[in-house]
């Protein structure tokens, strides 16, 4: 990048700024500075730039077709979205909310199944070995919650 | 989610002058943008036609400065259909148009992100000037093009004092006030960016 750009140069900015206030109002339609000042190259930028891009406003009937044009995709796009597995079989959409929710729950129940006290029978000898087997089910049980919310959550 | 729109759709068959008095409801038309978007929650859907129309030519021109002729209008409808789908999640931060804005450079910059996976070039002068030749020379659409790609090469702050006061007409002391700078140091902004686009020109 010119550093000599970086430089302030405040009497440049306020001259640029008015000749680009009066390019886009239409009134000046070539450099107004000497050619061989730096200020003139950056107004011949500003002529560029302002006759590439048409200033002209979208007209009324331009708005109304494109209208009617984003109306069309969006119904179009409503109609190929296709319902989520939760949607369409317990009516309920999920929300990054109500997936947190069900994650929550799925270690609640994984905590609980492989608590030592999920076995009621009080022998150490039946803990001990279910102990395992629990903790198999738990994450199998995880394992599921899990492929589940990730093949059925929103794209 | 995408918002229900009636099968048949009332606007397809108006003439312009009914479908623009439709539009503009007299209700809804001296409503600001705030308020038609606190209607629109409250399920009146038309408050986003309005507030479309209202929005729509400052959004189109400041694609059409960064993005090729060809892919505008799709650019510009992604705008707005992911401004319909986030407004009932706008909390009135800032103002409308300025969450537009940010909404339109995140699409924008979104569509280079998808052209550049797909290695598609990044703007071809000669293919896209060539396309498009209805209105505008074919020279000046190259031109163009060549703008757009100095333009996008140059720093966030840079391109967005020359979009904001070429695309989106804003004066100085609107865009001083808007961006909490000073006058001066606003127009010393835009002077470096122009700098910085001749240098690109100039490459």
């Amino acid at each position: 990048m010119d550093q000599t750009n970086e430089q302030p140069n405040p009497q440049q900015d306020d001259q640029l700024a008015d000749f680009v206030d009066q390019v886009i109002k239409g009134r000046m339609k070539i450099s107004a500075s000497n050619p061989t000042d730096d200020l003139s190259s950056l107004e011949e930028t500003v002529l560029r730039l302002n006759s590439s891009f048409p200033q002209d406003p979208l007209d009324e009937a331009s708005i109304k077709q494109m209208h009617v044009r984003l109306k069309s995709r969006i119904r179009r796009e409503e109609q190929s979205v296709k319902p989520s597995f939760w949607k369409k079989w317990f009516g309920v959409e999920i929300t990054p909310q109500l997936g947190l929710a069900f994650a929550a729950l799925a270690v609640v129940v994984v905590v609980l199944v492989s608590s030592p006290s999920f076995t009621t029978s009080g022998s150490t000898i039946t803990g001990t070995a279910s102990t395992p087997v629990n903790l198999f089910v738990a994450a199998g049980l995880a394992g599921v919650f899990f492929v589940l919310y990730w093949f059925t959550r929103r794209k | 989610m995408l918002y229900s729109i009636k099968a048949t759709d009332p606007f397809s068959t108006l003439s312009t002058t009914q479908y623009m008095e439709n539009i503009t409801n007299p209700i809804l038309q001296d409503s600001t943008d705030e308020l038609l978007i606190q209607h629109f929650k409250d399920g009146r859907k038309e408050a986003f036609d309005l507030l479309y129309y209202r929005h729509l030519p400052k959004v189109y021109k400041r694609v059409r400065y960064v993005v090729p002729e060809n892919d505008v209008e799709d650019v510009t409808q992604e705008i707005f259909i992911a401004a319909l789908n986030s407004i009932p999640s706008f909390r009135g931060d800032a103002k409308f148009s300025t969450w537009l804005r940010t909404l339109t450079n995140h699409k924008v910059a979104e569509f280079y992100r998808k052209r550049t996976r797909k290695q598609e070039p990044p703007i071809s002068p000669l293919s896209d000037a060539s396309m498009h030749t209805i209105g505008s020379t074919s020279k000046t659409l190259e031109e163009r093009v060549y703008l757009q790609r100095a333009l996008q090469s140059l720093p966030e702050n840079y391109k967005e004092i020359i979009l904001l006061r070429f695309a989106e007409d804003m004066q100085f002391n609107e865009i001083a006030e808007m961006t909490n700078q000073n006058l001066e140091a606003t127009k010393s902004l835009f002077r470096r960016a122009i700098a910085a686009l001749r240098t690109h020109l100039e490459k």
